[in-house]
């Protein structure tokens, strides 16, 4: 971790205190409680996932179970309904798919690159590691409450850049998000927009990613629909794990707080 | 916890905590962290693509965050960039064939860009079924924009309304500051001979928009 100023980081320990506090006020009944979702075929993602997490895997023979989503090595329950949050030792503010990647670069020794180019899997395949993992995590917040924090200053600077780029317009279509996103009742052809800017419909979004895209066959997460949605405004390809997307997540989770956690979703 | 309390009281922390532990940075702040974002964050296959991703005056305007209205002198200014920008085609003709329009208007593909390649077409597609209600009866259409069925029949044929037509596809924010219709001609997605056969096809009483 780099060197910062005490207080500062005095200050910090303190926001987590006050964000954890906040956190254990969420649905009691949440912990552990398995949504009955079964006709979701999005389910078989999750024994995937929790076999690849637990796993001795990588050139450093080594399981996901020192990984540290934020409230403790290997600790799941919560975690992934705090996300996006600012990191020490990375110095960064992650996302939970660039916090996985972080641990199985760090800890299981994988190459980066690797990782990244099959994260996101080709459509009617078994999958990713990654989309497994992120849905196994997510799926152990179930029924608890998105509870993103903006108490460090790189969580706030993250927000206040996704929200300014989900009304930045580029390119030929002149898109920002929000020309989509920004009005109820919306439909491109015949397929649903959600309104991203009411409670209500970025609640919806915030709780059921990652999803079981029908059209697809696999299980996709945030990363991916971010990545579509670029390539529909006809702007070039969305890095992944890249700061535009954390930024983006940390703007629509943030707004999203209070939504009850429910995956896989189940998308068209 | 008290003792805490009591150390960090002393530490002078409280103001920083008092203001939510963190604040809000400024507009100049966050308009710099996230261009650099932009900068850093995409890949495309060509870097003369990259351009796409820099905003001109006009969409720096339209980018007003969460409700913030235009001011007058905002809209103005986009309406002059606006009509400054609409091109006629070569030949002067503003109505041209409502068949090829009619397929242009359904078609929603070209330039995208997926997996290091750029969807390469003769020409674009003009995107106008994703908002726009067409002809009767049309079940896939979008409504992010209002319904053009029967638009010729409500406004008739005359020049005036082709040429109207022709610039408000050209450039929708001659007539619409920032509205949600992209500048269609102006960013170079349709060509002025396209836009032709779009105009046809809205005006033209053969159309099947203008048909029951
Ligand atoms: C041209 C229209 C368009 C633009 C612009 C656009 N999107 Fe989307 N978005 C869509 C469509 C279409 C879907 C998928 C709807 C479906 O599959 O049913 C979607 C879905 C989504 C979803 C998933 C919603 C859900 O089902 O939970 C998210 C999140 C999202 N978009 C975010 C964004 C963000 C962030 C941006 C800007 C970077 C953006 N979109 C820009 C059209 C757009
Ligand atoms: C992303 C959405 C979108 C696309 C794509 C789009 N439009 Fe529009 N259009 C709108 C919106 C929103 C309006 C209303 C605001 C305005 O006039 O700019 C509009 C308005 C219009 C109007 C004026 C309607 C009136 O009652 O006077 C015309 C004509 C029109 N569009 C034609 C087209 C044609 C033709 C295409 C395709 C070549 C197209 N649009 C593509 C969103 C869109």
């Amino acid at each position: 971790m780099k060197e910062r100023p005490f207080n500062l980081v005095a200050a910090v320990s303190l926001c987590a205190i006050v964000t954890t506090a906040q956190a254990q006020g969420t649905d009691p009944l949440g912990v552990g409680r398995r949504m009955l979702t079964e006709d979701n075929p999005g389910e078989l993602w999750i024994d995937k996932g929790k076999q690849l997490f637990h796993e001795k895997r990588g050139p450093k023979n080594a399981s996901l179970e020192q990984c540290d989503f934020g409230v403790g090595p290997g600790k799941l329950e919560g975690a992934s309904a705090q996300l996006p949050r600012y990191f020490p030792d990375t110095d960064k503010v992650q996302d939970l798919e660039s916090r996985l990647l972080t641990c199985m670069v760090e800890l299981q020794g994988f190459k980066r690159e690797d990782v990244v180019k099959r994260a996101i899997s080709p459509g009617g395949s078994s999958g990713s590691d990654m989309e497994a993992l992120a849905l196994y995590i997510t799926s152990r917040s179930n029924g608890m409450k998105m509870n993103v924090s903006l108490g460090h200053q790189k969580e706030y600077d993250m927000y206040k850049a996704g929200e300014y780029l989900f009304f930045r317009r580029a390119g030929q279509t002149d898109f920002a998000c929000v020309q989509c996103h920004g009005e109820a009742n919306k439909r491109i052809r015949l397929q649903d927009l959600i309104h991203m800017t009411s409670k209500k419909g970025v609640q919806e979004v915030v709780s059921t990613w990652p999803a079981y895209r029908g059209a697809h066959y696999v299980v996709r997460t945030m990363q991916w629909r971010l990545y579509d949605c670029f390539w529909q405004m006809r702007l070039p390809e969305l890095k992944y794990a890249s700061d535009t997307s954390i930024a983006l997540t940390t703007y629509l989770h943030y707004q999203g707080n209070g939504a009850v956690i429910k995956v896989p979703g189940f998308k068209r | 916890m008290q003792k805490a309390w009591l150390k960090w009281t002393l530490l002078g922390v409280p103001a920083l905590i008092a203001a939510g532990c963190a604040t809000a940075p400024d507009e100049a702040t966050t308009r710099q962290i996230a261009e650099k974002m932009v900068r850093e964050d995409f890949t495309a296959p060509a870097p003369a693509l990259l351009k796409r991703l820099e905003q001109d005056r006009s969409q720096q305007i339209c980018s007003k965050i969460a409700g913030a209205k235009l001011t007058q002198e905002e809209a103005a200014e986009v309406v002059k960039l606006a009509r400054a920008s609409i091109k006629y085609p070569a030949s002067g003709k503003l109505v041209g064939d409502w068949k090829i329009g009619d397929k242009l208007a359904h078609d929603g593909a070209g330039d995208r860009i997926q997996g290091g390649r750029l969807e390469k077409r003769k020409q674009n597609g003009g995107l106008c079924q994703n908002c726009h209600g067409l002809a009767p009866g049309e079940i896939n259409v979008g409504n992010v924009g209002p319904s053009l069925t029967g638009y010729g029949v409500q406004r008739g044929n005359s020049e005036a309304i082709a040429k109207l037509t022709y610039e408000r596809i050209y450039n929708a924010w001659a007539y619409a500051p920032c509205s949600n219709m992209p500048r269609l001609g102006a960013t170079g997605h349709l060509t002025p001979e396209q836009i032709t056969h779009m105009v046809a096809y809205l005006i033209d009483p053969q159309s099947p928009i203008n048909k029951r």
